[in-house]
Formats: structure tokens, sequence, C-alpha cells
């Protein structure tokens, strides 16, 4: 069994998880993992990681600037919002 | 400072590129606009929205990479760090991990009696988040996406600095340098240059102590405050027999002292990995040397060149290679080589400089009357006119943005080098000075002085103190 700490990765992921939930994914985590250690039994030694399938670089644009979205559509989805700014619950470090 | 202990620290430097676009997007990167006026959906973490890569960025990079003496990388990956905040609406920052785009750099600083090397272990690029504003309303936070997607390079040293003095002298030569080259506007005001200050203390000979680190500081007097408290923190916890918690801290302005942030239950996991929206980059060589050759002179061999080829003083080459503009004034005073480059600098960096100090302008600002000013220049270095007439002239050409050469004969300011005139004026002087005719030729040069300063009055300051001085000479022998 890998040791899925449960707790640890709901709270990364953000999900509420209650505890019924919680032991169900622990479970089903745990075995996905082990599974997927397999891949470690596969001697890698020398072989560079592949970041993409194909050696292309990636498409670059030129510097330039084009506004595609006014402030109304980027606020469109927020559900509060004030004065323009996006309104969210107070956030202080 | 107690003397037995040793401070260890190194730096995380976030650079703002000076780009007209943003890393990922095509919105402006441009500081101080309406709130969420430059985002568009990717910026603001639409789904289904892809990055695209701009070019700008990866040449900025380059240009830092030869400046600050690094190994230029041909290969480097994105990844995803992921956490959750609310000016970071993907859930995730676009930033270089594993591979990073320039590795293995190092900047010189000079310390109170050696030049150093603080070795630079990488810089990669990544995106800067959005802003949080706390103060409008107690309840709430209000968030402003524009700086989201602001390409940063994040420049990262190895724990090289053991001293305050000696991380704001790397800062303020690393921040000339991107001025330099074009890469940041410098303007720490408005966060373009931002640090992260990792620190220990540990006795001489001692393995490392454990390390602190304070945030995102944006102020060399805060950096310095910051690294003062926090080192005197960690030596107090550390005497009175305790130990320090490897902490995120913040630096409190108001209080002057550091404080951990809040957010701290569990330690940070951010998962990286390469992300799928973007190949890796490649970067060919005949694009590096491209980039290379439009550099231009860095700060250090301006100062070289200045005291080498110009014999300025080495304090006052610094001074004006302290910004790329005063460097380039400089230059523009004397490219016709019709002055001498001492004068030039002497006059640069005493009257002109207290003028606009005076006056709170910037150097730009009086760039338009450069060409006035090199007729000044020219009339002192003539004779034409005396220093105390041309500091006068000086003033007027920078306020009122006249003609040199009118003002001089208008005022009838030209400097009186006539013969005859100052013969005339010396014979004068001497009416009724026989006592100090006695003293002078018995020996005492101070009278000289004297009789110098009554002929040049007698002038109304326009009379040549060095033909004054001679006909004197010949007149009392």
């Amino acid at each position: 069994m890998s040791d899925i700490n449960i707790k640890k990765v709901s709270y990364l992921a953000k999900l509420e998880l209650n505890e019924e939930k919680a032991a169900l994914y622990e479970k089903s985590l745990s075995e996905i993992i082990e599974w997927v250690d397999n891949l470690k039994k596969l001697d890698t030694e020398g072989v560079e990681p592949l970041h993409n399938i194909t050696e292309k670089s990636q498409n670059l644009r030129n510097d330039e600037v084009l506004k595609e979205n006014s402030t109304e559509q980027v606020l469109s989805n927020a559900p509060e919002k004030a004065q323009n700014f996006f309104r969210v619950p107070k956030v202080v470090e | 400072m107690n003397n037995d202990w040793e401070l260890v620290i190194g730096l995380e430097v976030h650079a703002q590129l000076k780009t007209e676009s943003k890393l990922f997007s095509s919105s402006p990167n441009q500081f101080g606009s309406d709130p969420n006026s430059n985002v568009n959906f990717i910026d603001a973490g639409m789904p289904g929205m892809l990055p695209v890569m701009n070019s700008g960025c990866i040449e900025k990079a380059i240009k830092t990479g030869f400046a600050l003496n690094f190994q230029i990388n041909s290969y480097s990956v994105f990844e995803r760090k992921n956490y959750f905040y609310a000016d970071l609406p993907q859930g995730y920052q676009i930033s270089q991990f594993e591979y990073p785009i320039l590795t293995e750099g190092f900047v010189e600083i000079e310390t109170e009696n050696e030049v150093k090397k603080i070795r630079l272990e990488r810089a990669h690029l990544e995106q800067d988040a959005g802003k949080s504003i706390h103060d409008i309303d107690p309840k709430y936070s209000f968030i402003d996406l524009n700086r989201v997607g602001t390409p940063l390079l994040e420049i990262v040293s190895y724990p090289d600095f053991n001293s305050a003095d000696e991380v704001i002298s790397y800062l303020t030569s690393l921040r000339q340098i991107l001025m330099y080259i074009d890469v940041c506007d410098g303007n720490m005001q408005e966060g373009s240059l931002r640090a992260d200050v990792n620190l220990s203390v540990k006795k001489p000979n001692a393995e490392l102590g454990t390390r602190c680190e304070i945030k995102n500081m944006n102020s060399f007097k805060f950096i310095r405050q910051a690294i003062e408290y926090e080192s005197k923190r960690q030596i107090q916890v550390l005497e009175s027999g305790g130990k320090i918690d490897q902490n995120t801290l913040l630096f409190d302005t108001s209080t002057g002292e550091t404080r951990a942030m809040r957010s701290k239950e569990f330690a940070h996991d951010y998962r990286y990995f390469p992300d799928p929206d973007l190949l890796p980059v490649h970067i060919a060589e005949d694009q590096i040397e491209k980039v290379k050759s439009t550099i231009g002179e860095l700060p250090q061999q301006k100062l070289l060149r200045y005291v080498n080829e110009f014999k300025l003083e080495k304090d006052i080459a610094k001074i004006i290679i302290s910004e790329k503009a005063y460097a380039e004034f400089f230059e523009n005073l004397i490219s016709a080589k019709l002055i001498h480059p001492k004068l030039a600098a002497s006059w640069l960096v005493g009257d002109i400089f207290s003028f606009i100090k005076e006056k709170d302008l910037q150097i730009v600002d009086i760039a338009d009357k450069s060409s006035k000013i090199i007729q000044l220049l020219e009339m002192i270095e003539k004779g034409t006119i005396s220093n105390k007439v041309a500091k006068d002239i000086l003033i007027e050409i920078l306020q009122k943005n006249k003609e040199p050469v009118l003002l001089v004969k208008e005022l009838g300011l030209e400097q009186v080098s006539d013969n005859e005139e100052l013969e005339r004026i010396v014979e004068e002087a001497l009416i009724g000075e026989e006592d100090n005719i006695k003293k002078f030729q018995s020996g005492s040069d101070r009278v000289l002085g004297y009789f110098v300063g009554k002929c040049l009055k007698a002038t109304k300051g326009k009379g040549n103190p060095k033909v004054i001085n001679d006909l004197l000479i010949k007149k009392l022998k």
C-alpha cells in the first residue's frame, strides 16, 4: 500500500471530502500509484527525459500588443465584482 | 553586529522584463492602467485558452545571459508550479524548473576593500501574478489581474553574501546592468525589481545554519532593514539556546520587523510538471549571436573607458555611468570632440547635476539644451568667459533656454584678455599699495592673490585671471 495523505492531497486540490469519500479516494489513489510505480522497474540510466513527443521548438509570436478582451468581458463570469475589480473573500498575509 | 556570528545570504531577484506585451499573451505589459483593463482570457485563466510565447522575452533573457556571464541554454522547458491564490486564476504559475534558460553566471561587486565575485546559480522566465488589494473593504479583497502574465526573469544567486552592504552593492549593480541593456526599467517603486532574501547565521567554520526567506521586497532601504532585523533576531534565538524554524517571512515596513506568513499549515508542494500547452524552447546559435551584437557597452566597460581613455577621476566616472541616461548625456557633450572630456565631466557632475537636483528634474528633461551647453563649454575651454560668468550663463540656459553666445554679448560678459586694458587696471590696482608691494618683493606670495582679486573685482569678474596674474608678476618685479 502506498502512502497517500488524502488530507493533504485534497487540501492541495481544494476539494472538501467527507470521511466516506476520503477513505474511498485514499484506497483508489493508492492503487493507481502502486500501478504507476511499475514504471520504476524500468532501467532509464542515461535516457534523457522526453518533454514532448515532437522535436519541434515552441511557436513564438512577435512582441506586439493586441487588446482582445474588454474589462466587462473579463469580469462577466465573476461571482462578485466592484469598481472593475474581482471581489473575493478577504485573503491577507 | 555581534562579531562572532557570520551572515550567509542568498538572493532571488525578480526583474519584470521591459516588453510591449506579456509573456504568453498579447495584452499590454503596462503599469498603472485601470483595473482589469490589460487582461485577456488567457491572463484570466479561462478554460481552453492557450499560451503563446513572446519572442521578445527570449531575446531579453539572452541579453541578460551575456551581461551576467551566464551559460545560455539552447534547450529550456516551461513547467507548471501549482498553487491556489486569488490573484493567480490559472491555479498555477508557468515557470521554468529543471531546465532554466540561463545557468551558472556571476556578477562582480565592489565591497569596502575588494572586488567580490557573486556566483549566480540560474535565471528563469516565469509569469508574474495579479495584485490583491486588501484595504478597500474590511471584509473583502479586491483583485486586479493587470499584472498577471507580466514576464519575469528570476535571477537566483548562490549564498555568497555576508553583509547587507554586499547585498545592496549587488542589487545596485544588477539594476544598473539590466537598465543598460534595456531589459528592465529598474523602477523599484512600481515593483519592476523585487527581491527575496534567504538568510541564515553561523559561527565561523561551522556548518550552514537554518535559513529563513524574507519575501518580496522592493526597496534598498527596506532590504537593508530586513537583513539587519532578521540577523539580529536569529542570533538572539540561537544565543538564548533556541533553534531557528525554516520559515517564510514578510517584512513589515511599518514596524521594521519580520514575521511569519500565515498560510503555512502545510509546507508548499508545488507539484511541478512540464506544461503540456507549451513545447520546449530551442534556441539556435545564430539567434544568440544576433542578440549579442545588440547589447552595447556595459557599465563596467564604460567606467574603464572613461578612466583610461578620458582620464576621468574614478569617482566622477562612477557618478556618470551610474545611470545610462547620464552617460548618454555626457557622451553627447563630447561627441563633437570640441570639449575636453574632463571639463565636460566636471560641469556635468557639478553645476548641471546640482541644478537638476534642486529643480527635481531628470537628466532627460534638459537633453534638448545640450547643444547650448556644448557652446558654453567651448567658450570656457577657449577662455572667452570666466568660470564664474559661465556658472551664471549655465543657469540662464537651463532655465530660459537662451543662446549662450547671445547671452555673453548681451550681458557684456566676454572675458577681458586684452593686454592693454588689463595693464591699465593692474597699474590702477597697485596705486597706494606700497606696503603690500614691499611684502611681495620680500617673498610673500599671499599678496599676489590679494592683487589678483583686486584686479578681478575692478573688471567685474570678466578679467582673465591668468593674464592678470602674469601682468602683476611682471609689474611687481
